[in-house]
């Protein structure tokens, strides 16, 4: 067997050298046949005449001993040559089917590659499963208590994604950081690609500060991994040595440069983790001990936050059930987050579109089978075998597919660039997305099969057909049954068709109404910057000087109509959220309404509310007289005036941030009650929102606001700010009108994805419903010619055909509805401002679908009625 | 007409045995048969290259372009390990046949 193969193959690689070998050899017998021949006395001529008969003819001998050579290979060759000459001799078919494929396998691929990326595959930790997210649903610091209660978990490490100035050789230089416990990449399961990760020595207080790089950023700076470890960064101010550079492509949430420790940073900025009041947002991942179930884990962990609720009632007592302050998902859960149900929802309608493409292929096939059934039927009656008849149309479809496939390939390769540059930067597991072969395979297997499904089981019913009865039937064409899968198959499209385009226009009714929220503020023309004003040699005053000057400076650019500095971006939101207590109320009255005032805290300039357009509703805005050394004074939105003063004038209310129990801050008249304002986003409710003077609370960190009237480049601002002082770090430069898009990507992919998917199903349906029509037409000429012969006119005819297509329609767009129902719920959570099942919408696709698919039946009936009768009878 | 026609199939175990007697080329294979038959077994030309060359892909005898006298080339053939194989069965096989013939057509006489 082996010496058979590895024969075969020799033979393949030697055949031109055997050609002529043969021709040599034979050539060297005949020589040797006429000598001895002559001597036994011939003549040269006799010789040469006998020698020839014996071989049989020179020419024929070598044709027939080439022909023991030829393979199975050579067999196949002729098949495909056969196969290719098939397709080209019909391009309408071989465009269209090829069209269907490369869309089919191509948006397929493409889709379900990021889908599996991102949902699937496992995240890049070791033993993932195991690993879980923890939070809480209200913010006071329970770290330090959960990590020694909790008995379910191996480690529980703590992070907080933020960022460092680095001073760089020109302009101080931002670096995306993370600041994490000491034990988080031990919990994560992550070894050091070079150096080493944290140990509980680097936390000491007295302990030199540390940090561990990406792999990237060690690259950037310093060369290669081993450079980097041992080289001192000074960032924020502090000198750190880095220990340690990570395995290339770690990633945890967000893209970080730099890890720093978090202890040393808590107890610098929160005065320590015990503190339970004003605390940071701390997110905590833990590991599972083996065995013990996420369900688990979370009732121990609601056990430990209701024994914290009692201990703790002024903090932990977030509402009647205690139980509700923690959150746990297994982390996969959390990183995929809001991208999931997009995700799902999008890879719904790709597999839903393939389905769709097969379909149609499959209608295609079983057309051109039907069509072909006469050649399959004359070749099984001249002898030519079934096993003969079926390989050959595996191969045909075998090519089909493959060129489908590979184009398919290429198509799913633009397809995939084109959503990826669609998603939001912020997308999770971006990063790891790739075309993924394995997908690639199974889409081109499940074409082919179909495919073979289709092309193959008619044509082997057809060449079972006896030849006789084959010149008998000569061209009738068609059998019922193959009528009866034509229908189904036009069907599944119509009803396909209906679930893809309803999705599409709720996404649109979505899109639509999302666009005339009004968001509070004019969202229009607005270019920001950001800038840092970080260490020692920024004290307040300096800080509170430069303020001042960054808005009269940018105010003198040419285009700039106003200039705003403010801590909260609008659409990304403020990340200060704080407790607040106003006098004259205690701190009982607030736990009897079950609820302290709290808002989301912005500092701004007094230019900030006219720069958005934020309308005052009542008192006065900030204005020059607010000044470091006046009043403190403090804005409110008007839904903070609703729910905390319902009964009394907000306006001269004096509040004071933190519980009543542990303020900070001094007490702030409030002067102005202003519009409610959409501050994290236009499709989230407006929040309660506080404003002060940031010239009374000065901060590092500020966002530039700057309403254009013309378009202003972010770089003549920052050049701007780096006139004022050239060593402030400025960066994120983006307008809001790009967060705003940013921030509704989720919908506007799942919109812009079954928009066109179900413009490409309707096309598809619609090309299939005429399909069908036209087929049956045209089977039924001879009929028509009959029936009009016998008086008929063009309208009954055309009926006979409306009729058939519109039941047809009809039931395809009534199971299509009912599917687009069943399916309605995985749109739930990307819908905005209508329900899932939104009659109008339905009714309106419904009506589209049914419009397009009669205009798709009309256009063939039509043509039923320009059938000659005595032409019509003569062709039979 | 004295000169048997081959049997279908018997052409392969001809081959095989005359190369067990050591290397040849076609010609030599032919001429070879025709004297150990003392002229009884004639193989056509025609279908001895084919013969060949179908042993050759099926690995029971492998070829060799040599150099040979008068400054021509010739293939040689030689058995294989495989050839040796087929041949012992085939020779079994068909002693078993012969015995079997010559006993139903003896006992017919």
């Amino acid at each position: 067997m082996i010496a058979r193969l590895f024969a075969t193959l020799r033979g393949l690689l030697d055949r031109y050298r055997i050609e002529g070998e043969i021709a040599e050899e034979l050539r060297d017998h005949l020589e040797r046949e006429i000598e001895a021949h002559r001597s036994r006395g011939l003549s040269a001529e006799e010789s040469r005449r006998l020698a020839l008969r014996d071989l049989g003819g020179l020419m024929q001998t070598i044709e027939s001993t080439r022909a023991v050579r030829a393979t199975w290979l050579d067999t196949v060759w002729r098949d495909v040559a056969y196969a290719a000459r098939v397709l080209r001799r019909s391009p309408r078919f071989t465009a269209t089917a090829l069209t269907l494929l490369v869309f089919g396998i191509g948006s397929t691929t493409a889709i379900v590659s990021i889908a599996y990326a991102v949902l699937v595959r496992p995240l890049p930790y070791a033993d993932a499963n195991r690993l879980v997210f923890l939070a809480e649903k209200e913010g006071s610091a329970n770290f330090d208590d959960w990590r020694r209660r909790a008995k379910s978990f191996e480690g529980i490490a703590g992070s907080l994604a933020d960022s460092v100035i680095r001073r760089g050789s020109q302009f101080p230089q931002q670096v995306d950081s993370r600041n994490v416990t000491v034990n988080f990449f031990g919990v994560l399961g992550t070894t050091p690609f070079q150096g080493r990760l944290f140990h509980e020595s680097d936390a000491r207080p007295d302990a030199a500060p540390t940090a561990v790089l990406s792999h990237a950023f060690a690259i950037r700076e310093f060369g290669s991994a081993q450079a980097a470890v041992g080289q001192t960064l000074t960032m924020s101010g502090r000198a750190y040595t880095a220990i340690g550079v990570l395995p290339p492509g770690f990633r945890y949430m967000t893209m970080a440069d730099v890890y720093l420790l978090l202890e040393p940073f808590v107890a610098a900025n929160y005065r320590g983790m015990q503190n339970r009041l004003n605390h940071t947002a701390l997110y905590a991942v833990a590991r599972l001990k083996p065995g013990v179930s996420v369900t688990a884990a979370r009732a121990e962990m609601q056990t430990i936050a209701a024994a914290l609720g009692l201990e703790y009632p002024a903090t932990n007592r977030g509402s009647d059930n205690p139980a509700c302050c923690v959150y746990i998902v297994p982390l996969a859960d959390r990183i995929v987050g809001d991208m999931a149900p997009t995700l799902t929802v999008v890879a719904g309608a790709v597999v839903l579109l393939l389905l769709i493409a097969c379909v149609n292929l499959a209608g295609l096939l079983l057309n051109k089978s039907a069509s072909r059934a006469d050649e399959f039927g004359i070749r099984a009656a001249i002898g030519g075998s079934r096993w003969d008849l079926i390989r050959q149309l595996l191969i045909e479809q075998a090519l089909l597919v493959l060129i489908g496939g590979v184009l398919g390939a290429v198509a799913g390769a633009a397809i995939l660039s084109a959503l990826v540059g669609l998603a939001p930067r912020e997308m999770p597991r971006l990063d790891e997305i790739h075309l993924d072969l394995v997908v690639l395979s199974w889409t081109t297997i499940v074409s082919c099969a179909c495919a073979f499904l289709f092309g193959i089981v008619p044509a082997v019913k057809a060449s079972s057909v006896s030849g006789q009865e084959v010149v008998v039937r000569s061209g009738r064409g068609a059998t019922r049954s193959a009528a009866a899968l034509r229908q189904a198959v036009m069907l599944a499209e119509i009803a396909v068709a209906t679930v893809l385009l309803s999705g599409a226009g709720l996404m649109v009714h979505s899109m639509v109404r999302l666009a005339r929220v009004d968001p509070g503020f004019d969202p229009n023309n607005l270019q920001t910057v950001m800038f840092a004003l970080t260490g020692p040699q920024w004290p307040d005053a300096r800080r509170q000087v430069f303020y001042n000057a960054v808005v009269e400076r940018l105010r003198a650019l040419p285009g700039v109509e106003n200039v705003a500095l403010t801590t909260a971006m609008p659409i990304l939101g403020s990340n200060w959220w704080t407790v607040f207590n106003t006098q004259g109320k205690t701190a009982e009255h607030w736990i009897s309404t079950g609820e302290f005032p709290n808002a989301d805290t912005v500092l701004v300039t007094a230019s900030y509310f006219d720069t958005l357009r934020i309308p005052l509703v009542k008192g006065r805005y900030f204005d020059q007289t607010d000044t470091p050394n006046s009043a403190p004074v403090a804005i409110v939105s008007s839904n903070v005036a609703r729910k905390f003063w319902p009964n009394e004038d907000p306006l001269g209310q004096q509040i004071r941030q933190g519980f009543p129990s542990d303020p900070f801050g001094p007490w702030r008249t409030v002067v102005g009650i202003v519009g409610d304002v959409r501050q994290q986003g236009v499709d989230r409710n407006a929040t309660p929102q506080l404003f002060m003077p940031v010239i009374q609370v000065p901060r590092a960190t500020v966002f530039t606001i700057v309403r254009t009237r013309e378009t202003v480049s972010a770089s003549s601002i920052e050049a701007a700010i780096h006139d004022l002082d050239r060593n402030v770090s400025v960066f994120n430069d983006r307008t809001v009108d790009q967060l705003m898009r940013d921030s509704s990507s989720r919908r506007r992919i799942a919109m812009i994805v079954l928009s066109a998917f179900g413009v490409v199903a309707v096309l598809l349906a619609a090309i299939g419903v005429y399909g069908v029509i036209a087929q049956a037409v045209a089977e039924r000429r001879r009929e028509i010619g009959v029936r009009m012969a016998l008086g008929a006119t063009g309208g009954q005819i055309r009926g006979l055909f409306l009729r058939h297509g519109l039941i047809v329609v009809a039931v395809g767009i009534a199971c299509g509805v009912g599917a687009a129902l069943a399916a309605a719920r995985s749109l739930a959570s990307l819908v905005f401002g209508v329900t899932v099942t939104d009659p109008a919408t339905l009714s309106a696709v419904a009506a589209l679908l049914t419009v397009v698919t009669l205009l798709a039946c009309y256009m063939p009936a039509r043509s039923a009625t320009r059938v000659d009768p005595l032409e019509a009878l003569r062709s039979e | 007409m004295n000169k048997t026609q081959l049997l279908q199939g018997t052409l392969d175990l001809l081959i095989l045995r005359i190369l067990e007697l050591g290397p040849n080329h076609g010609w030599g294979i032919s001429s070879r048969l025709q004297q150990i038959s003392q002229e009884g077994l004639k193989t056509s030309q025609g279908s001895l290259y084919p013969a060949l060359h179908r042993l050759e892909m099926r690995g029971e005898v492998r070829s060799e372009m040599t150099a040979s006298e008068n400054n021509r080339r010739a293939r040689v053939y030689t058995i294989t390990r495989a050839g040796r194989k087929r041949l012992n069965q085939e020779t079994e096989t068909w002693e078993a046949f012969a015995l079997s013939m010559r006993r139903v057509l003896e006992e017919g006489q």
